[in-house]
């Protein structure tokens, strides 16, 4: 069994690789048929042409671009995803710079809206049809309606300019470094209250929306009916009956929920000048820094990857039939 | 009860740990908002107005050029040289070198760095910023400059600078930023780009670099060795990147950042009503234009033959629709007249050398009407567009996205045009498109700006000779105007200049390439307190050792 679950495994991950590779192929081909070129920001009188020419060549742009290709593939085996045009670094090390931001800022986002759509969920169904469950179910729809950028600059203009209480972008303090510990933490955690209440808003709606009619949907099965027959307690039911159940369908959400949020979180990232992945691919792509592009976006497809692998891999332990649909 | 106090607890925590970061003061400090973070620190790759900011505030260079406002002229004052010295028929010049000028790292600033900066600059395995602009120097066929020819290095402090027979030096040419030889010296030419110390630089001025946080803050520190640092001015100096317009204008208002450039026009009221920010003006640097293509696209396509615009070859159609456009309208309505109504290229703030006898092509649809009709452009077939030949006057022009101003002066001008019996259709185009079809000269009409350098500089926009003027994307050409901007890159006397400029206004004029809309102004919000700012033509924060805040 163990076996032909590592087998089922590798298969797996090989054929998510594969796919990841015709997707930045097709990237590579599609942003380089794309108008304009990386050169362009020379397009000044500041600047003479014989730079172009220069740049030009120095990037290989000159060359066909079935040899620039080629010459992707080989690099992309050797591991060298090549220097960045702009920020003149490796591609890996400018990626590293604003993921590790990324998977601090995603990682707790994504907590946060697990967390308190679990616990709006619950007490919903448990309150089913009172005024609280209403509100909270007409709400969410309120909430997941509302785009980032508008409950962005909605809590900006009343938490940072006319309440004062938080601050409107940044991840942290121009005297950061003069804070203790714990003063560093919580200044952290102070600049990223409002990105991370403007960001979970909607996740949280989504999974509220999600997991209470789950579990709506399970309590209706004739075996809860049956458990509750046999004189169970509600809370048993709930914990070890109707939750893994309900849970199921929104673990595979979940994972592309993670894997999106950590491909980054562009309009929350901008509004609140947070330094993440969705303004650096942004960014790259205006300016055709087209290694950059390649680099962000096997980021975020090795990360959405891993994020659902991560979510299969809990529904297997939720449920053990998993393994054998992953294995066909 | 227990639970629900659970759920105030993270509110809690933030707001107990956030009061453990205590508040410094630093009466000092002045922070400036900036959209988007530099990529280097070096001045030989800094391509962006913000990376030439601020590498120029840590790398000075032999001279110091300021504004002259009465002259409307660069002057040049001295810097890391105490002076400087021309050969009479300016075949070299030599510089006198302070011997007072440390690196940030204690090592003296001399010659021998001068010497390698201009060798670098200029070194094609670099790819610097100036990289092709040393004609003037004794260069190989690469444009590298032949060191042994170029230079003679009398002393630490005296370095003698020879050019070749026949060039016209000029000494903003000569002077750039000087980067330390003992740094970068270690590198392999091919590798300076994407060194370390790029990143950790060892300065010659009044600052250093204290911190750089990606995307976030940079900081930088004064040097209180250097020859310009006084302790009554700033201390530290902070770039904050604030990429959203909207919380740079909040932080601006709140106190948050001391400065910020490029304000709309709309909300100069509400940051008037802040009551803690002044707002300045940066003068004629920018204009922007509709270009109206002088040569057919598709002729150009098919082997590059040049051959008149069907629509836009003769002047007397591209002044009509000059007449045609209501600038003023633009001007006062979306920019509330921050800027004025631009004539010819040379920019208003060059009052040696602005021909203002120059009288503007008013607004006057009648006299356009008229204009056309003369060129034979009627309704013959009354369908409310007019036609010549059989051909109809309508055309596509294309605009830049994410540009409000441009997106409103375009309504504009397309319901200007169809006024006088013209068909027009504004096309939105993406940034890279759009250069892409600058480049191949494929448009009919389109809608930008330029943002002109000092001093004045024309050939490459408005050469004939379309190999010397890469930004000539209209295809202007004149013989007359191509021997006046010859005459002008030799060196003359003022009054030969201004006879010059005088004239070429003039030709420009007569021929109006493209029309000329405004020059705009940029809006600098600036906090009260801070004083001797000093804000010109040149930037926004130039000599900003020499600011300091009231408190």
């Amino acid at each position: 069994m163990n076996k032909e679950f590592l087998k089922a495994l590798l298969k797996r991950i090989i054929s998510s690789l594969i796919t990841l590779f015709l997707l930045i192929s097709l990237l590579f081909i599609l942003i380089r048929l794309s108008p304009g070129d990386p050169t362009q920001k020379f397009l000044s009188a500041e600047f003479s042409p014989e730079l172009i020419k220069k740049v030009t060549a120095d990037f290989k742009l000159d060359q066909p671009l079935y040899e620039q290709y080629i010459n992707f593939v080989v690099n992309i085996f050797k591991g060298d995803l090549g220097i960045s045009y702009n920020y003149r670094m490796p591609v890996l090390s400018v990626v590293w710079q604003f993921l590790s931001f990324t998977l601090l800022f995603a990682s707790l986002s994504f907590l946060i809206q697990i967390i308190i759509s679990f616990y709006l969920s619950i007490k919903s169904i448990r309150k089913k049809g009172t005024a609280f469950d209403k509100v909270v179910s007409k709400l969410s729809l309120i909430v997941y309606a509302t785009p980032a950028f508008v409950l962005g600059v909605f809590l900006i203009y009343l938490f940072s300019v006319q309440l004062n209480l938080f601050p409107s972008s940044g991840s942290k303090s121009l005297d950061f470094d003069s804070f203790s510990i714990a003063g560093k933490i919580g200044d952290y955690f102070w600049h990223l209250t409002l990105p991370i209440i403007t960001l979970s808003s909607a996740g949280i709606a989504m999974f509220y929306k999600y997991l209470r009619d789950n579990l709506d949907e399970t309590y209706q099965q004739p075996f809860i009916l049956n458990l509750r027959a046999s004189g169970y307690d509600e809370k048993v039911i709930l914990k070890k009956h109707v939750l893994p159940n309900a849970i199921r369908p929104l673990i595979s959400v979940a994972g592309i929920e993670l894997g999106i949020l950590l491909g980054g979180a562009l309009i929350t990232e901008i509004i609140f000048g947070l330094p993440g992945m969705g303004r650096l691919m942004l960014n790259s792509i205006f300016e055709r820094d087209y290694p950059l592009v390649i680099g962000c976006a096997l980021t975020a497809g090795l990360i959405i990857i891993i994020s659902n692998f991560i979510a299969d891999l809990i529904k297997m332990k939720l449920d053990k039939r998993m393994i054998k649909g992953l294995m066909n | 009860m227990i639970r629900k106090s659970l759920f105030l607890l993270p509110i809690l925590l933030i707001a107990l740990l956030s009061s453990c970061g205590t508040k410094t003061e630093h009466p000092n400090r002045v922070v400036i908002g900036i959209p988007s973070d530099v990529n280097t620190f070096n001045p030989l790759f800094a391509s962006s107005v913000d990376e030439g900011q601020v590498t120029e505030l840590l790398y000075l260079s032999l001279a110091d050029f300021r504004w002259n406002e009465n002259l409307g002229e660069l002057e040049a004052h001295p810097m890391l040289a105490n002076s400087w010295k021309w050969a009479e028929d300016s075949s070299s010049i030599t510089f006198y070198l302070r011997d007072d000028v440390m690196w940030s790292d204690s090592i003296p600033l001399t010659t021998e760095d001068v010497v390698f900066s201009l060798d670098v600059y200029s070194d094609p395995a670099v790819s610097s910023r100036l990289y092709g602009f040393f004609e003037d120097f004794y260069t190989d066929e690469e444009n590298h400059i032949d060191v042994k020819k170029s230079f003679i290095v009398q002393s630490d402090y005296e370095l003698q600078i020879n050019f070749k027979p026949g060039s016209t030096p000029k000494l903003i040419d000569v002077v750039h930023p000087v980067i330390p030889k003992h740094i970068f010296d270690k590198y392999d030419r091919k590798d300076i780009e994407t060194a370390d110390a790029n990143f950790n630089p060892v300065t010659n001025s009044p600052f250093v670099l204290k911190k750089w946080d990606r995307n976030q803050t940079i900081t930088l520190g004064v040097n209180e060795n250097s020859f310009l640092y006084n302790p009554e001015n700033i201390n530290e100096l902070i770039f904050k990147i604030i990429p959203d317009y909207t919380s740079r204008l909040t932080q601006l208002k709140k106190g948050e950042i001391d400065l910020m450039e490029l304000i709309a026009t709309e909300d100069i009221e509400e940051v008037k009503n802040s009551g803690i920010v002044e707002l300045m003006t940066i003068e004629g640097r920018e204009y922007d234009y509709v270009a109206w293509n002088n040569i057919d696209p598709n002729v150009y396509k098919d082997g590059g033959g040049i051959t008149p615009h069907k629509l836009f070859g003769k002047k007397e159609v591209r002044i009509a629709l000059t007449h045609a456009i209501n600038r003023k309208e633009i001007l006062e309505e979306y920019l509330y007249n921050y800027g004025e109504l631009a004539a010819t290229p040379i920019s208003p703030i060059f009052k040696t050398y602005i021909n203002s006898d120059i009288e503007q092509y008013n607004y006057d649809p009648e006299k356009a009407r008229k204009i056309l009709a003369k060129e034979g452009w009627r309704d013959s077939n009354n369908n409310g567009v007019i036609d010549k030949n059989g051909i109809e006057f309508e055309f596509t022009l294309n605009i830049p996205g994410g540009n409000p101003l441009r997106s409103y002066a375009s309504t504009i001008v397309k319901n200007n045009l169809n006024a006088v019996g013209i068909s027009i259709k504004v096309e939105t185009l993406e940034m890279g498109t759009l250069i892409d079809k600058l480049n191949s000269k494929s448009m009919d009409a389109w809608m930008a700006a330029w943002y002109i350098p000092i001093p004045i500089e024309l050939k490459v926009f408005w050469y004939s000779d379309l190999q010397y003027s890469p930004l000539n994307f209209a295809s202007y050409q004149n013989k007359k105007a191509d021997k006046i901007m010859d005459e002008l890159t030799k060196n003359s006397t003022m009054d030969k200049k201004k006879e010059l400029y005088f004239k070429f206004q003039e030709i420009l004029h007569e021929d109006e390439p493209i029309t000329f809309m405004y020059w705009k102004s940029n809006i600098v919000g600036v906090n009260e307190t801070l004083r001797n700012t000093g804000i010109g033509p040149f930037g926004a924060i130039t000599h900003c050792w020499e600011w300091s805040v009231e408190n």
